[in-house]
Parts: C-alpha cells; sequence; structure tokens
C-alpha cells in the first residue's frame, strides 16, 4: 500500500547538535501516528521537516510519494498543518479566516460550504463571524480543523494539539481526529498527552533526544504501561 | 493568491486599531497643514502682489525727474509664492522675499518669514512636506514592523506557508495589502491638498504646473514604497518584534533626524560662505580696485573717456555729442555688475557645494533625496531662491542702464537740473518673474532625484531576491 507520509533516514544537524537522528516512518492513509517526547526532543523538527520549513541534513521526507525538499510548494497541497498555539488572525472572524485559508490553498467554496466545515469542525453557529481574537484556544483549534478538511488534505500535521485545551475541549478533538481518520487522512500528531495518544493514535513513537526509541501501536499497552513505559525512557 | 492575501492585509490594517488611530492623526494633521498651508500661501501672495504693484505704481507715478534721481529712487522685486510651496514651504521661511533694486548697489533680499515672526518658527512648521516626510514613515514603520515578526512570533506564518505559499509571494502579499491600505489614507489626504492648492490658484491650471503637481505626487509615492517595502523586508529579515522596530525606528531617526543635520554641518565646514559685510567688502574693492587689482576704478574712467574722445576725435568731453556723465555711469554699472555677479556665482557655487554635500548622502538615505526634490518641484530649494536674485539683479542692471541711457542720450554734459518727462519711466515695463521650468527644477537636484529613483529601483527589484535569500522561519 502507499505510503502518504514517509521518511527515509531522515537527519537533521543544528551545527554540532544532532536534532533527529536517522528517521525512518511510514504512514499509510486513515493511520493516526503520535509522537511522544520531553521538550527539545526533536518531534517539532520531524514536524517542520515534513513541512519542508527546514532543510534535512540526511535522508529524505516523502509526502504522498514526492520529495519535500525538492517539491516544498507541491507538496503542501496534500497536508494541512495545525501548530500548538493555533493563532488565526485576530482581526478576521472564524469564516474570514476559513474563506482566506481555503483560498489560498487553491479552493473556492461557497459561504454555506464554508460553514458547514466550521460547524463539522465544531465550532459554534453563534461563534462563527465573530472575530478570532475573542476565541479559546479549541475554538482556534476547530477552525485549524475546519482547514484542514476544506483543504481535503491525505495528511495532517500537528504539533502539540491537546495542550491547554480542556477536557471537554480535548475529547472533542479526539473524536474530530478520529473521523478524519476514518475518511482516510492520515494525522502525525507531536504530543506530551500520553492518554490522549493512547486514545486516538494507530501507532505511537517515542522520542528521545532526537532518535525514536521506542515504537508501539496503540493496543500493545494500556494508558497506565505505556506511560510506565515513557517515563523509564526518559529517566535512562 | 497574492491577492486574497493582499486584501486580508487590507482588512486587518482596517480593523487594526493602530492603523485607524494613526491614520485619523495623519488625515488631521495633513488636513491642518493644508489649511494653513493655503492660508499662509493666499495671504503671502495677495500681499506680495500688493506690494509689488504698490511698489511698480510708486515707481511710475514719479513725477518728471533727473533719470539718475530715478536710478537711486529705485524699485523694488518681491519674489512670487511658488504654487507648489503651499505643500513644501522649504528655505522660504528662512529666505528673503524682496529686493531693494537701485543703481550701483546690489542689495540682498530682506524680510523672511523667520525675520518677521517670534522665535518659535525657527522649530518647524507645521507642513504637508513635513506630515509627508516625517509622519508617514513613521506610520509605515508602525503598521508593518511586525507583519512578518509578528506572524513569526504566533506561527500563522507556518500556517501560510503550509498552504502552498512562498515567501516571495506573501512578501508581495504583504506589499500590496499594505500599499492599499495607506493609500486609504494618503490619496484623500494628497487629493484633498491638491484641491486646496487649485482652488488657492483661482482654479487655474498650466501644463508647467500641472506637470510638478504630478511629480510631486510621484516622488512621493516612491519615497513610500521606499519605507513601505523597506520596513517589510526588515520585518521579514528579523526574529522579534521589538528588534525590528527598534531597527526600523533607529533608521528612522538616523535618516530623518541625524543625518540630515550631521550633512548640513558638514556642508557649512567644508565650504564657508563669505558674510554679507564681507562680500559688499570685496564687492566694493574689486569695482574700485578693478577685478585684478590693478586696474582701479579712476583709471578705467580716464581710459574709457579717453577712448570716447577718440571715437568722437573731439578734445574735450563738453564737445561729445553724448554725455559722458550717462556712459560712464553705465561703464561703472557694467564694471560693478559683472564683479557683482562674479561674487554672487562664487557664493552661489558655495551654497551649492554646501547641499551637494547633503544631496549625496541622499544615495545613502531617501530622506534627504526626496527633501530636495520635494523643495525643487515646489519651487522653495535654494537654486530657486538664487533664480529670483539673478532676475531681480538682471532687472536691476537693465533698469539702471535704462535711466543711463537716458542721461547719456537725453541731457547734456554735468546738466543736474533737468528733468525729463515722466513717460520714460511710466512706460517701462514692471519687474515680472517667471519661475523656471520643471525640467530646470529637477535638473538642479539630478543627484537627489536619481537617487530617490535608485532607491525606490534597487527595493523593487531586490524586496523579494532578498527575503527569498535571507529569510528564516
Amino acid at each position: 500500500m502507499a505510503f502518504v507520509l514517509e521518511a527515509k533516514n531522515l537527519s537533521k544537524n543544528y551545527q554540532e547538535k544532532q536534532a533527529l537522528k536517522p528517521l525512518n516512518l511510514q504512514l499509510q492513509p486513515g493511520e493516526i501516528y503520535s509522537l511522544l517526547g520531553p521538550n527539545g526532543a526533536g518531534k517539532s523538527t520531524t514536524i517542520n521537516l515534513f513541512l519542508g520549513f527546514i532543510e534535512p541534513t540526511g535522508g529524505m521526507a516523502l509526502i504522498n510519494n514526492l520529495e519535500v525538499a525538492k517539491h516544498p510548494v507541491e507538496i503542501k497541497k496534500h497536508l494541512a498543518y495545525i501548530p500548538e498555539q493555533v493563532v488565526l488572525y485576530p482581526n478576521l472572524s472564524g469564516f474570514e479566516n476559513l474563506s482566506l485559508l481555503s483560498s489560498l490553498a487553491g479552493f473556492d467554496y461557497r459561504a454555506d460550504t464554508l460553514n458547514d466545515f466550521l460547524i463539522r469542525s465544531g465550532l459554534p453557529s453563534e461563534a462563527i463571524n465573530k472575530r478570532t481574537g475573542a476565541y479559546s484556544k479549541g475554538m482556534r483549534q476547530k477552525v485549524g480543523i475546519a482547514a484542514a478538511l476544506a483543504k481535503r488534505a491525505k495528511v495532517l500535521l500537528l504539533d502539540e494539539p491537546t495542550s491547554g485545551l480542556d477536557p471537554k475541549a480535548s475529547n472533542e478533538f479526539s473524536e474530530l481526529l478520529l473521523q478524519l481518520s476514518a475518511e482516510g487522512t492520515a494525522v502525525f500528531m507531536a504530543t506530551h498527552d500520553i492518554f490522549r495518544a493512547r486514545e486516538v493514535s494507530s501507532r505511537i513513537g517515542i522520542m528521545k533526544a532526537g532518535e525514536l526509541v521506542h515504537e508501539l501501536s496503540s493496543g500493545e499497552l494500556d494508558a497506565y504501561e505505556l506511560e510506565k513505559l515513557y517515563l523509564n525512557y526518559m529517566h535512562d | 493568491m497574492i491577492k486574497t492575501l493582499a486584501q486580508k492585509e487590507l482588512v486587518s490594517a482596517r480593523r487594526d486599531k493602530r492603523f485607524v488611530l494613526l491614520g485619523a492623526i495623519i488625515v488631521l494633521l495633513l488636513a491642518v497643514a493644508a489649511v494653513s498651508g493655503v492660508v499662509s500661501y493666499n495671504q503671502l501672495s495677495a500681499e506680495r502682489n500688493l506690494a509689488q504693484h504698490a511698489a511698480d505704481h510708486d515707481f511710475k507715478s514719479q513725477p518728471s525727474r533727473h533719470p539718475h534721481r530715478m536710478a537711486h529712487y529705485g524699485s523694488y522685486a518681491f519674489r512670487p509664492k511658488s504654487s507648489l510651496s503651499f505643500f513644501d514651504f522649504g528655505l522660504d521661511t528662512y529666505t528673503g522675499t524682496m529686493v531693494y533694486l537701485e543703481a550701483h548697489q546690489q542689495n540682498s533680499a530682506n524680510f523672511s518669514a523667520v525675520q518677521q515672526s517670534g522665535g518659535l518658527l525657527r522649530f518647524g512648521e507645521m507642513t504637508v512636506a513635513f506630515v509627508l516626510q516625517w509622519l508617514i514613515p513613521l506610520l509605515i514603520i508602525f503598521l508593518t514592523f511586525n507583519t512578518f515578526t509578528q506572524e513569526k512570533e504566533q506561527e500563522t506564518l507556518k500556517v501560510l506557508l503550509s498552504q502552498g505559499l512562498t515567501v516571495a509571494q506573501i512578501a508581495n502579499a504583504k506589499l500590496q495589502g499594505y500599499a492599499k491600505a495607506l493609500s486609504l489614507i494618503i490619496l484623500p489626504a494628497l487629493l484633498v491638498a491638491s484641491l486646496f492648492l487649485l482652488l488657492a490658484n483661482g482654479l487655474s491650471i498650466d501644463a508647467g504646473f500641472l506637470l510638478r503637481l504630478l511629480l510631486f505626487l510621484t516622488a512621493y509615492l516612491v519615497y513610500f514604497f521606499i519605507f513601505l517595502a523597506g520596513s517589510i523586508l526588515i520585518s521579514a529579515l528579523n526574529q522579534h518584534s521589538r528588534s525590528a522596530l527598534l531597527l526600523l525606528l533607529g533608521i528612522w531617526i538616523t535618516a530623518c533626524v541625524i543625518m540630515p543635520k550631521v550633512t548640513a554641518n558638514l556642508g557649512s565646514l567644508l565650504y564657508q560662505t563669505p558674510s554679507k559685510a564681507e562680500m559688499d567688502a570685496t564687492v566694493h574693492h574689486a569695482a574700485s580696485h578693478g577685478m585684478n587689482g590693478h586696474d582701479p576704478q579712476d583709471k578705467r574712467t580716464a581710459a574709457f573717456t579717453k577712448a570716447l574722445l577718440a571715437k568722437y576725435k573731439v578734445d574735450s568731453v563738453s564737445q561729445l555729442p553724448v554725455n559722458v556723465d550717462g556712459l560712464v555711469m553705465a561703464e561703472g554699472e557694467a564694471y560693478s555688475s559683472k564683479v557683482y555677479a562674479q561674487e554672487f556665482d562664487k557664493l552661489a557655487n558655495t551654497y551649492h557645494q554646501q547641499s551637494n554635500v547633503s544631496e549625496w548622502a541622499g544615495l545613502l538615505n531617501p530622506y534627504l533625496a526626496i527633501r530636495y526634490t520635494s523643495m525643487a518641484l515646489a519651487g522653495t530649494d535654494a537654486a530657486h531662491y538664487v533664480h529670483f536674485l539673478k532676475a531681480a539683479e538682471d532687472y536691476r542692471y537693465r533698469l539702471a542702464q535704462h535711466l543711463n541711457h537716458l542721461q547719456a542720450t537725453k541731457l547734456k554734459y554735468h546738466d543736474k537740473e533737468t528733468r525729463l518727462d515722466n513717460s520714460h519711466w511710466k512706460n517701462y515695463p514692471a519687474f515680472s518673474y517667471r519661475e523656471p521650468s520643471v525640467g530646470w527644477a529637477l535638473g538642479s537636484h539630478l543627484v537627489s532625484v536619481v537617487a530617490l529613483l535608485l532607491w525606490g529601483g534597487l527595493l523593487y527589484f531586490f524586496f523579494t531576491r532578498l527575503i527569498t535569500r535571507y529569510f528564516t522561519l
């Protein structure tokens, strides 16, 4: 089966520091992959390499079989990205932000279609036309998800998506990810949230000091055992 | 994509309280500057027209007199206000407005606005040019210093890039969006100011005036583009909003405050001008002792008289068919005017060298380039002032020689009693000053014009190239 996201010996050095040791990874459509690890483990570096924001030192990152470094613009047609702090343009409404992002991605949706994306991502209808400067993090994230839906992205890259979300918002977010996964979207997520990762992921990777030290499928361990395993690596 | 993003920048800017507040302040200041400019322009134009007419009337109304009395009665040349001086007062506030025209004497221009006002005027005036040259760049800086850095800090830039846009496309969209937002403030203000200007001119438009106005507006659009593209470039190449703001404010202070003063002082230090008394003494000395120092006035007069006697083949001046007094005076006038012109050219050249220091600095500082270009187009620079002084001196010389000619041809030798009919000066054309062409005006400040275009061109050409080359997330 074709992979929609793939790392082949992908590595990144910053001068003397090895931020990412050679990484090999493949994601199939509909898979949700969570990368666990402490701050500075290389999770965000990995995401930035898939986004083409930084050049790899070695190996290659591929999105939909296209090498990211060689096709930095084209690969972005296939992916959507939601950073840790989804800061939308505060002077624009949720609707206007979505309209802007989907236009920039090359889509020309009608207003009711855009509204549907926002409603589907869980944004309350009364918030749609309010400026996003007044939105909570959860609401901004929902607009981010709506943008991913509107983009019909094959891959969704998420950087610490549940940090700062209350349990209800976090739960709603997990449900959205599962829906997207069911529709065939592959999700690659860097997170500290062991329990949420265990709940939604197909596979989980543990990263430490730039190296993927352990990989498992989520069914192998329960949340408590996963936490124990994670902490063991961190204390080594 | 660029159009969509530019539209977003425009909408965001319009909804930005900083933009609304600063824009309102700028529009208000432009309105105040435009109104005070038109009031001042109307008042000064009316005063000078009235004074010129009164002076002409006085001269023409003189009764029958000895022509040499008329030569010393003299007249006045008032410098008319240039139409565009309404926008940029330039040096007008500091330069004299009136020259007393009399025989044998080249007077300097007197009665500048500064001489006639309180000391506060020396601190600068609120003019349209002040708002355009100083405050709009500040508005641009405050609007755009964080246009990239904020997106980096808040990671919205990553979201934009992840939509498939390149940094160059985002930079171009920002340039277009902010240009549109700024035009919402600047264009109506400039159009209203231009309307005031047309009203002040009684709605009379000639091609020269229209060309100056269009070039004036174009020059400022280039200047704003330089600040806009420069600010966005600096925001793109910085990682933090604070450092971008500090850098931009540092550039603004250096460009608009420090460098103009430094270059002006450097110019004065390198090329010193003589005082009025020194120059008068030099002219007087050269006129009486000869320009080469070995040809005194009495020897020149004796030689001239001798040549005259030889020409008419007579033995004494009383036998001459012309009045030697008038001819000697005409000769003396010609000689002293030649001396004065030579010294004045030296002085004008020194002024030119002084301002050259600042003008060449315009290659490093677009503020200096627009300052000289603006004054040139407004007709309020040193070159226009010197042009007026030369026109006044030319008129003075022709008037004095006309009266000397009357004395030489209508009166007898040593006749100090006969009075000539006043039709001789009643019909003499009054002083009328024609502003030089726009080509001449810009030619006087070619370095500044080139510097402005060079800045604009280089930024236009390298804007996206530099951002693409040096941008880091």
